[in-house]
């Protein structure tokens, strides 16, 4: 079992804090009368300023996994070692940057200005710079290390995304790619309906970029502790072997592939060809018979009536990582686990729900573009599979999906929330209606 | 302490009505911007009109029974009275008076701003209906230009689009981005999705709670171009503060434009590395 790690003292050195304040207060309560209250009552509101700087937490969760994949506990020491390496490579949450290595192109993909724009505490510095829009706006869903659970993640159906996999759902690009800056921007201008996500459309370009920057950088990190825990767990720590904390592992090896895989994101878009001019009605009729045929085979998870009521079991692939191994067949044993887990900084599994098709809600955006992406490509992290296609020239019984088929499948779905079943009620005339 | 008392609650009603003086001149410091939004509403100036005639009048008797407080604090207070304190059973004239005359403030004040509020709250603006005419009995109501949703913690709008429907095909879709023609009657079906949120145009003195379930209408005529504030004015949850929107008014020939492009991006449909989106 992996310790709790030092950051979870905080509490008892605010209550010193608290403690000293309270007794500064009786000193000065002493001369009495009007003016001492006044005093004692700006004490009380300065007593609560004191914070401790805000820290990353490690991820304990997959410490705990690589223990059970090796079948050997790591030791606090092996735990350190990974969090100074990170800390070395990406700073603070109140001082972030990235090692620029050598050749690696990164000031490209991250400006360390921007990064210091979203990062530390919300406010203005001396020179009225404003800082901490992460803080501000994202931190109680994703939590200070983009882990997906800040304080308000537990209430939240589904959860925040956690960023260090570097798996974000909604794309342009391939499953397994990373996303590509507009992608992201897109997210965050247009919100994710269907779920807590809102729309930043209103704060300003400059300040979108700069949060844009600090995802990339905490989902970075994320994936550099990832393959640094991988990697010390493999180590035989009671032989005395460490972590290779050199240059040329740290930021050759580990960080230059997370960065590769960032950097390539913008060469591998989908393209996506213009929709044929095919009668709406014949190629919704075609897009229904693929939806139910085996290739697509939509049927499966979104139902025969199209409700998201197929398959409901399942798990994303953030849950499934750490719900495969807390699987038990006894509901005691599993309880203990899941409790374990959440104990670890985890959320409570939840399955995943497929769309439901007939609302009209699209969280992945509502264009003909974005439909034909989310079936083309699949959804990262989640059950929902990329098309097989058929390789150009090939014949026509070779099994896959043309672009025409694609489109065909955007039509019908686009077509299902004006479906009579999707609206079974007419909606009830008000009073108020006809005045 | 003495008479520091009654001076201290003398400097309630003084720092009140100052506090008033300084944000209706509201192009002085300290207060600058404290008093209303500008009002680019047609029947704004209602609203403005009743909020000022309650100012007054509760101002008034704020005034009149701080004072009251002040003189007796200051006439009774202890160390410059030796008289032993005289009980009574009160006046029944008096307390005849201070309840009726309330009273019946009160239901002239509900009386007087029953017109406003049925302008603001029943009279939707109508379409003439066959007969070509208006004010006749076949008017119709006059159908809504967007429907506005609100949502922890965003303005999702849906726009009729081509055929004046909210809920078919041609459904254009923004979120927290409200653009309205001018000049015209604009009416506005609200709606929410999970808790109780409140639709505010501080600009156009337009604010509604939205009830979940409900489906409710509101409308308004802007008389000037620009750009103003939709806020959330119901604590709604944590992001209640965020819950901001932009609302734009635009003559109808920018209107129809700027509709007509939201419509081509809605519908985009190609990618090309050499395009982009």
């Amino acid at each position: 079992m992996v310790g709790r790690p030092a950051e979870f003292g905080g509490e008892a050195r605010g209550r010193e804090a608290r403690q000293r304040a309270v007794k500064g207060m009786t000193l000065i309560q002493t001369p009495g009368g009007p003016r001492s209250i006044l005093v004692l009552a700006l004490l009380a509101l300065g007593a609560g300023c004191e914070a401790d700087p805000a820290r990353f937490r490690s991820n304990l969760m997959f410490a705990r996994k690589q223990e059970e994949t090796v079948g050997e506990k790591l030791s606090p020491r092996q735990l350190q070692d990974v969090a100074d390496a990170l800390a070395a490579l990406f700073g603070t949450p109140d001082d972030p940057y990235v090692i620029p290595g050598g050749g690696l192109g990164l000031d490209a993909l991250l400006d360390a200005r921007r990064l210091k724009f979203a990062a530390g505490p919300v406010g203005r510095d001396q020179s009225a710079e404003a800082g901490g829009l992460y803080r501000q706006h994202c931190v109680h869903c994703h939590g200070v290390t983009g882990d997906g659970a800040g304080p308000t993640a537990a209430f939240l159906n589904p959860y925040p995304r956690d960023f260090r996999r570097g798996i974000f759902k909604f794309k342009s690009t391939p499953k397994g790619s990373r996303p590509t800056r507009q992608d992201l921007h897109r997210t965050l201008v247009e919100g994710i309906p269907g779920t807590a996500m809102p729309s930043f459309r209103l704060l300003p370009e400059g300040e979108l970029e700069a949060l844009i920057d600090y995802v990339i950088y905490l989902s970075m990190r994320g994936e550099v502790e990832r393959a640094l825990l991988e990697e010390t767990a493999d180590l035989d720590a009671e032989g005395g072997e460490r972590l290779d904390t050199s240059p040329e592992n740290l930021i050759e090896e580990k960080l230059a592939s997370v960065v590769r895989r960032w950097q390539a994101a913008d060469g591998q878009v989908t393209p996506v060809p213009p929709p044929p001019t095919l009668d709406p009605v014949a190629a919704a009729a075609r897009g229904r018979e693929l939806f139910f045929g085996s290739i697509a085979n939509c049927v499966k998870c979104h139902g025969e009536l199209q409700l998201g009521d197929g398959q409901v079991d399942d798990y994303d692939d953030w849950t499934k990582e750490f719900y495969d191994w807390a699987k038990a067949p006894d509901a005691a044993v599993r309880r203990a686990k899941v409790d374990e887990l959440v104990a670890l900084g985890g959320l409570s599994p939840r399955t995943i729900r497929p769309r439901n098709l007939r609302t009209g809600v699209y969280r992945g955006g509502r264009r003909p573009l974005d439909l034909y992406w989310r079936i083309h490509d699949g959804i990262d992290g989640t059950p929902m599979p990329g098309s097989l296609m058929k390789p150009e020239g090939a014949p026509l019984e070779a099994k896959g999906l043309t672009p025409e088929d694609i489109w065909s499948l955007v039509e019908y779905v686009r077509s299902l929330p004006y479906d009579a079943l999707s609206r079974p009620h007419a909606p009830p005339a008000y009073g108020r209606d006809r005045m | 302490m003495g008479r520091f008392w009654s001076i201290l609650f003398l400097a309630v009603p003084v720092l009140g009505v100052g506090c008033f003086v300084c944000a209706a001149m509201s192009r002085s410091w300290p207060l600058y911007n404290h008093w209303f939004p500008r009002d680019i509403s047609e029947h704004g100036h209602v609203i403005d009109d009743l909020f000022t005639f309650i100012l007054l009048l509760t101002g008034l008797i704020f005034v009149a029974t701080s004072l009251t407080l002040v003189y007796f604090l200051w006439k009774y207070d202890a160390r410059q009275n030796a008289e032993p304190v005289k009980y009574t059973h009160g006046s029944h004239v008096l307390e005849v008076v201070w309840s009726i005359l309330p009273a019946a403030t009160l239901l002239f004040i509900a009386i007087y701003q029953m017109d406003a509020w049925a302008a603001a709250k029943m009279r939707r603006p109508m379409l003439p209906g066959p007969d070509g005419r208006l004010e006749t009995e076949d008017d119709i109501a006059r159908p809504p230009l967007a429907a506005v949703t609100g949502r922890q913690f965003e303005w999702r709008i849906a726009y009729a689009g081509a055929d004046g429907v909210v809920g078919t095909r041609d459904d254009i879709f923004t979120v927290n981005d409200l653009h309205v023609p001018l000049g015209e009657e604009i009416v506005l079906e609200i709606l929410s999705e999970d808790v109780l949120h409140s639709l505010f145009l501080p600009n156009v003195r337009l604010k509604q709670d939205l009830v979940p379930g409900m489906r409710q209408y509101v409308w308004f005529r802007p008389l000037e171009t620009g750009t103003y504030d939709i806020v959330c004015a119901e604590l709604c949850g944590w992001g209640h503060y965020k819950m901001k929107g932009r609302l734009t008014v635009l003559p109808r020939d920018q209107f129809d434009r700027w509709l007509a492009q939201k419509w081509a991006e809605q519908e985009l449909s190609t990618y090309t590395a050499e395009r982009g989106e």
